[in-house]
Formats: C-alpha cells, structure tokens, sequence
C-alpha cells in the first residue's frame, strides 16, 4: 500500500498496528496464563487493544480511497504493509517477558497519545482521549506487576529482567521516526517528534528501573578479563551499554544514535511476524468476505 | 445529554429507551448508564447518538438493534438512525442514581474515585481488589473480607490527562 500512503495514514496505522499485534499476542495467553486473575487481565487488555485499533482503523479509511473497510485493513493487508513495531510481534515466550513488554509498550503508548491529544488532527486526538480512559487500567496493570515482580522473590524478579533485558532494545523503535514525520510535526499532526517522545520516555522508564534497582539491564559492566591498564597504570573501565545508543548523562537516561530492532515503520518485519500474519489472517485469505 | 424539544415524539423516544437494557448489565438500562448522548427528531427521522461504554464492548452490536426496534415503536412513520460517536468520551460518572442503585441491587459495586469499594452484600468496607479486570471489560474483580464473597464493581471511567511529571508535552518550549 506504499504508494498510497500519505504521511497521517503511516501514523494511524502504527498507532493502529502496534494494538492490533500486540492485542493477538496477548490475547494467546486466554486460557493458559498461571492464574484465573491474570487470564481475565490479558484477555481484557487484548480486547481493549483490538477495539482501539478498530477506532484508529476507522479514521484511515478516510484517508484511503475506495475498495477498504475495516477487515481488510486489519486483515487483508501483505506482511510488508504493517507498521507495527517489531517489539509488539514477538512471541510471547514466557510470562515476565509479556509482562515486562506489556509494560514498556504501554508507558511508551501513554507517552505518545498524552501528546498526541494536543494534535492539530482533531478526530485523531477525540479517538486518543478516549483511547486513555481505558489504558489507564492497563498502564496500572503493568505497573503493579512491575513492582510486584521486582520486589522478588527472586524467581520472580529474574523472570522479570530477563524479559526486560530482551525486550528494551526494540522498545526505543516504538519511537523509530516514520516516513515523512516532518510533515506531520510541521502541521501539528504528531505535536511532539518521536525523538522527543522517545527521550521523554526513556527518562522515565529509567526512573522506574532505578527505583527498582534494575536500572543494571540497562548497562553492560565490561567482565574484568577486559580491563586494561592505562599509562598510568589505573585501570578504567569503559562504560558500555546493554542497550545500543542508550546512555546515562547527567543523572537521566538518554537515547543517541541508531536504532536497534526497527524497520517496523517501514514495513521490515522479524521472522516472527510472517508466522503470526498465517495465523491471523488465515481465516479472511481462505474465505474471502467471510462475516463473523 | 441533550433533549429534542419535548413535542411528544422525543419524550416517547426517550421513554423507549428507558427500557432497552445493556445486556451485560441486565438491570441498568442504557438511560441509567448515560449512553444516549442526544435524540433528534424531525418530521421524516429520529436520529440517536450513543456514546458506547468501553470501545471494545461486545454488547454494543445488540444495543444498536434493540435501539432501532425501540425507537422505530415509539416513532412510527419516521426513519431511524443509530450511530455511535466518540467525543465526548463516556465516562462512569454519567451513570444516574437510579443507575448506581440498580447496579448494587444486582450485585455490582457502583464506580467510585476509590479503588476500594463497600461491599454490594454487606456493606462492610473490609474489602480489597484482586484485579482491575473481570468477566467483562466494565467489570473489577474484588473480595469481601467480612462476609467472604467474592464481588465484581464497575470500573470507575475518568478523563485521563497527561501525568504533571517530565513528559515531552510539558518539555515543549
């Protein structure tokens, strides 16, 4: 759909394609999470993340012409037409990592729609403002596990980190600027450019990892066999990060540099997506203009 | 919420509507839980703007039809139109008193600011969340330490304005 897309219909679809992938991953969790509380939450939450793609759906049919309606934008598109972030495509592996993804993607989500209601495009900021009165639940959610889990036991707090460790690399993409974003910061479209955005949330998130003292998935400590006296004979440890073009300055964590993981904005996918496509769009390729 | 002139017709529309009921929440009707957002009536049409719950709710498929028959009986002659709007989001503080009752009645704390809720059974205030989901997306699920039954509670639904905290909003010169 590349020729057809217009700067505003890159931005719905990956505000739009980041909910509706990530809602059918959590939505794998129905029936098999460790207990009934927790079935019931990711289920709601894929339920939510679905009906606010549908919204943001509904609104890029007015930016496409004739021939769409919402099943095929949600379903009859190619791989390379979605513009979900990479991070929102992997499987669920187990659940710390859904738990610590379901926490980076919504405290990025929350950034970016708070800014978004200040957008010069008014039906996407009155779709956004209501969008937040139910990711309210999700964000405190995903915090209260955070701190649940951090504070151990330690199963509990490994299980964690090790799902933020996997995943903090292709959270900044959630941030990767999108094709002709200067066109939409320009009009006041997207009030606030994904560079902003990203370093805003990063500052945050950083503040929530160091409370929990597990600010350390961040950084990558050199192991001591890699220590090198220098001319003076002191030995300095180069600083070295987990995460590519994260740094600590001045007391704040910010982003520099290349992304890690991303090309989702543009259509560039993992291996783990082209399973994922099979699955959800199986039933519309096989019966064209099935109902349900 | 907004009435058409009281002619007669509007009133009758109004009073059908009074009696389509959510059908996740059986007692409440969509009156009690402030979904009709404004009727209009001229001399051909009634037109009806709903505000739905939670995006996602499954009911609202149902509501829209029952709406349809509702007002096609009380408006003969006049074409009807049903649709959903987004703005102004709805929130759980348009649900009426008659509403909040109803839901108790039923077994479902009514929203509140508070996270705790009094039990819908007892009344005691010993009662604790054990999760911000439920059967439904509406719906919390909480205990009653008193009497030892377990409750769901209507999710309080609130306008949510970007945290006063570092955010690039308040960082934009």
């Amino acid at each position: 759909m590349s020729a057809e897309e217009s700067p505003r219909l890159t931005l719905l679809l990956a505000l739009a394609d980041d909910d509706l992938i990530l809602g059918h991953r959590h939505s794998e969790w129905t029936g098999w999470v460790p207990h009934l509380e927790e079935d019931l939450a990711f289920s709601s939450i894929a339920q939510d993340e679905m009906a606010h793609a549908r919204l943001l759906y509904g609104l890029a049919l007015d930016e496409l012409g004739q021939g769409w309606d919402e099943d095929r934008l949600a379903l009859g598109r190619s791989p390379e037409g979605y513009r979900n972030a990479v991070l929102c495509e992997r499987p669920n592996r187990d659940w710390g990592f859904s738990l610590a993804r379901q926490f980076l993607y919504d405290t990025a989500d929350d950034e970016r729609t708070a800014a978004l209601l200040g957008s010069s495009w008014k039906e996407l900021a009155e779709v956004l403002a209501l969008v937040r009165t139910e990711e309210a639940y999700h964000l405190d959610h995903a915090r209260t596990w955070f701190r649940r889990l951090a504070e151990g036991p330690v199963a509990a707090r490994e299980h964690l980190a090790g799902g933020l460790e996997a995943s903090l690399a292709e959270a900044l993409a959630i941030f990767e600027p999108l094709p002709g974003e200067e066109e939409l910061v320009a009009s006041g479209a997207l009030p606030v450019s994904n560079r902003e955005l990203l370093n805003a949330w990063l500052a945050r998130v950083g503040e929530e990892l160091e409370a929990a003292s597990l600010d350390y998935v961040l950084e990558r400590h050199a192991p001591v066999g890699e220590l090198v006296p220098t001319a003076s004979g002191e030995i300095e440890e180069t600083p070295s990060f987990a995460v590519p073009g994260v740094a600590r300055v001045d007391g704040r964590w910010v982003h520099r540099g290349d992304f890690a993981g991303s090309g989702g904005r543009r259509g560039r996918h993992s291996e783990d997506f082209a399973s994922l496509w099979e699955d959800m769009t199986g039933l519309y390729r096989a019966y064209p203009g099935a109902t349900w | 919420m907004v009435k058409a002139p009281d002619d007669g017709v509007a009133a009758a529309v109004w009073d059908a509507l009074s009696r389509v009921h959510d059908p996740e929440i059986p007692p409440c009707s969509i009156t009690d839980l402030g979904m009709v957002e404004e009727v209009r009536v001229s001399d051909a049409t009634v037109e009806l703007d709903l505000l739905p719950t939670f995006a996602g709710c499954p009911a609202l498929d149902v509501i829209r039809e029952e709406c349809e028959a509702a007002v096609a009986g009380a408006a003969p002659g006049r074409d009807v139109r049903v649709r959903f709007v987004l703005s102004p989001p709805w929130t759980s503080d348009r649900i009426t008193s008659a509403g909040r009752k109803a839901l108790k009645t039923y077994g479902v704390a009514p929203p509140s600011g508070q996270v705790s809720r009094p039990c819908p059974f007892c009344g005691s205030r010993n009662t604790v969340q054990e999760s911000s989901f439920g059967p439904t997306l509406c719906r919390a699920t909480h205990y009653c330490r008193e009497c030892r039954n377990p409750f769901e509670a209507f999710k309080a639904k609130l306008i949510v304005l970007p945290a006063a905290r570092g955010s690039a909003r308040r960082e934009r010169p």
